[in-house]
């Protein structure tokens, strides 16, 4: 749960509120949208959260506990339960470190499996997130960019945790393999019951898969509610823009430059 | 229509790690006068490998078969201009290293170490690390070599790469105006401060002063395609344009391109991932794949009545507003 998140930048003696008085909440198992323009704060929600920034004001609470009052042992301890995948998992990697490594991390650094245990534990979570257990030995710069993905996404599930934000992380990915990425998470959810807070600026993929949008502009939220029907009729003004700008390809009527 | 660019048996090579990778193999494509084309393709495709090789900026590196031949300047275009002013560096534009624009290709072509590599080719794409292919100068006259810059207006995804940082926007589409069209500065600066107002940047009077910095990405952007047709480009070749755009800006931009290509009655060439967004614009499309063209039609045709496989794909891969949520074919919702 956050509320009342406030989060200010000073640019050049001019104070901007790039997250301004935004309250939410989300479900256990549910996946909540932040979608809007470039600049409205989606990204800086998404730091707030995980906190790797620090709000001006407001407060989050994560799982019963006041997550912005942790010390940095108990930050730690609940980190294991917050994960995050972001768009280019390339940047988020160490490039030069194998599959293995990058997955046998985090189940060594929360003490989830034992030393000899984890091996078997990461061949497990490739196999969860589709991958064959041959790819542990390979390099992250080797492995193709929906591979490196879906192994960020199993470092993210590593931990069991029971919130991922996902900051774009569909967004950079060939058309044909976003499908599969989302078929993923969306089977992990059903599965392990995780909520993600799904950031993007795509309203299609937003109405496929999210439960609820909210729609930010400038910091603020213009408007939320169940994804499809705020994005099938917006009312406020950016929802209507973004909703406008969205290219359509209408298959059955021909189309051209009008 | 009037063919404007023949594309045949274009097979391009890159050398990587020790073995060559065919990015482009044996294509055939023939771009007409007025065309609105839209080249689509997944990583990998050869979409932008094929934009860079219509505009001369494949690196060194690149191995290339095939040829690409140019009949537009035959066709009743203005003369280029006998002496090619100097171009200072640091712009975006080719800055050839002699009269003759590095355009045709060798039907054999052979990697091309002997020709004088200029350092700022390729700058303008902020990934190709430069250099021009060779040249033919027996082929074609040189009146019918296009120049990049001058006949080929070049937009890429990046702004702040085509951008100098430290130049004043102004000063950096007023170049191309004095470079390509021989006008004064006080002409060009003239001309730079009409192209912003076309590309509808706000105060354009100011623009004309800022730094790339001091601009959105939208706006950076605008004042790219503003430098790339300063000097009445015949061609205008987009590359993933928009992509680094939200949906609202790039709606705007993709507009913007529409209106100056109609308005200047400039052929457009439309390389984007998104088939959704080339729909929107192209009159034909054509699907690359691993290097291949797999298929070429007009937009109604690919979007309606595609006949390959991977083009149903493509379209079927596409979320748009009106796709069956996935949640619900998951059992999910709430």
């Amino acid at each position: 749960m956050v509320s009342n998140l406030t989060r200010r930048y000073r640019r050049g003696g001019k104070t901007i509120n790039a997250v301004d008085d935004v309250s939410f909440t989300i479900e256990p198992g549910e996946t909540l949208a932040l979608a809007g323009p470039s600049g409205s704060g989606k990204s800086t929600i998404a730091r707030l959260v995980l906190r790797l920034i620090e709000p001006d004001a407001g407060g989050i609470e994560f799982e019963g506990n006041d997550f912005l009052a942790l010390g940095s042992a108990a930050l730690r301890a609940q980190r294991a339960r917050l994960q995050m995948v972001f768009q280019d998992p390339l940047a988020a990697f160490n490039p030069r470190a194998t599959v293995a490594r990058v997955l046998d991390d985090p189940l060594r650094i929360h003490g989830i499996a034992s030393r000899a245990e984890r091996p078997r534990r990461v061949a497990a979570l490739l196999e969860r997130v589709g991958l064959s257990a041959d790819l542990a030995p390979r390099a992250i710069h080797e492995i193709s960019g929906g591979q490196r993905q879906r192994v960020a996404i199993a470092r993210a599930i590593a931990t069991k945790p029971s919130l991922i934000v996902l900051d774009e992380a569909v967004s950079a990915l060939d058309v044909s393999v976003r499908g599969q990425i989302l078929e993923l998470l969306l089977d992990l959810q059903r599965q392990e019951r995780i909520a993600y807070l799904f950031i993007s600026h795509d309203l299609g993929v937003v109405r496929a898969v999210a439960h609820r949008v909210i729609l930010l502009d400038a910091g603020r939220i213009a408007e939320s509610g169940d994804a499809r029907d705020v994005i099938d009729a917006p009312q406020s003004a950016i929802g209507k823009a973004l909703v406008a700008a969205a290219p359509r390809l209408n298959r059955t009527r021909s189309l051209g430059r009008p | 229509m009037t063919v404007l660019a023949s594309i045949r048996d274009l097979t391009v090579t890159y050398r990587r790690d020790g073995s060559e990778v065919a990015a482009l193999k044996g294509i055939s494509l023939d771009i007409m006068v007025g065309d609105c084309l839209a080249i689509i393709g997944e990583s990998g495709s050869g979409k932008s490998t094929l934009a860079l090789a219509i505009a001369g900026l494949l690196p060194a590196s690149a191995r290339i078969k095939g040829s690409v031949a140019w009949s537009w300047l035959s066709s009743g275009a203005e003369a280029p201009p006998s002496v090619l002013p100097d171009i200072s560096p640091a712009r975006g534009e080719i800055a050839p290293s002699s009269a003759l624009s590095p355009i045709t290709y060798i039907a054999e072509g052979e990697p091309s170490e002997k020709q004088p590599i200029s350092p700022l080719a390729g700058e303008m794409s902020g990934r190709t690390e430069g250099g021009v292919t060779e040249r033919q100068p027996f082929k074609s006259e040189p009146s019918k070599i296009p120049l990049g810059g001058r006949d080929i207006g070049f937009i890429f995804q990046d702004p702040s790469a085509s951008l100098d940082p430290v130049m004043p926007i102004g000063k950096q589409i007023a170049e191309v105006a004095r470079t390509h069209l021989g006008l004064s500065w006080p002409q060009a600066y003239a001309k730079a401060k009409t192209l912003l107002e076309r590309v509808r940047l706000p105060d354009p009077d100011s623009a004309l002063h800022a730094f790339p910095h001091q601009l959105s990405g939208g706006q950076k952007q605008r004042a790219v395609i503003a430098a790339a047709i300063a000097a009445g480009p015949k061609l205008l070749i987009a590359d993933e344009a928009t992509s680094a755009l939200d949906t609202i800006v790039q709606a705007e931009i993709v507009a913007l391109i529409r209106r100056l290509v109609t308005e200047d009655g400039m052929t457009l060439l439309f390389i984007s991932h998104d088939i959704a967004l080339a729909a929107e614009l192209a009159e034909r499309i054509a699907v690359f794949r691993h290097g291949q063209l797999v298929e070429l039609g007009t937009t109604a045709q690919i979007v309606g009545a595609p006949t390959q496989a991977y083009t149903r794909a493509l379209l079927d891969a596409h979320i748009g507003l009106d796709a069956e949520p996935l949640l619900n074919q998951a059992g999910l919702h709430a």
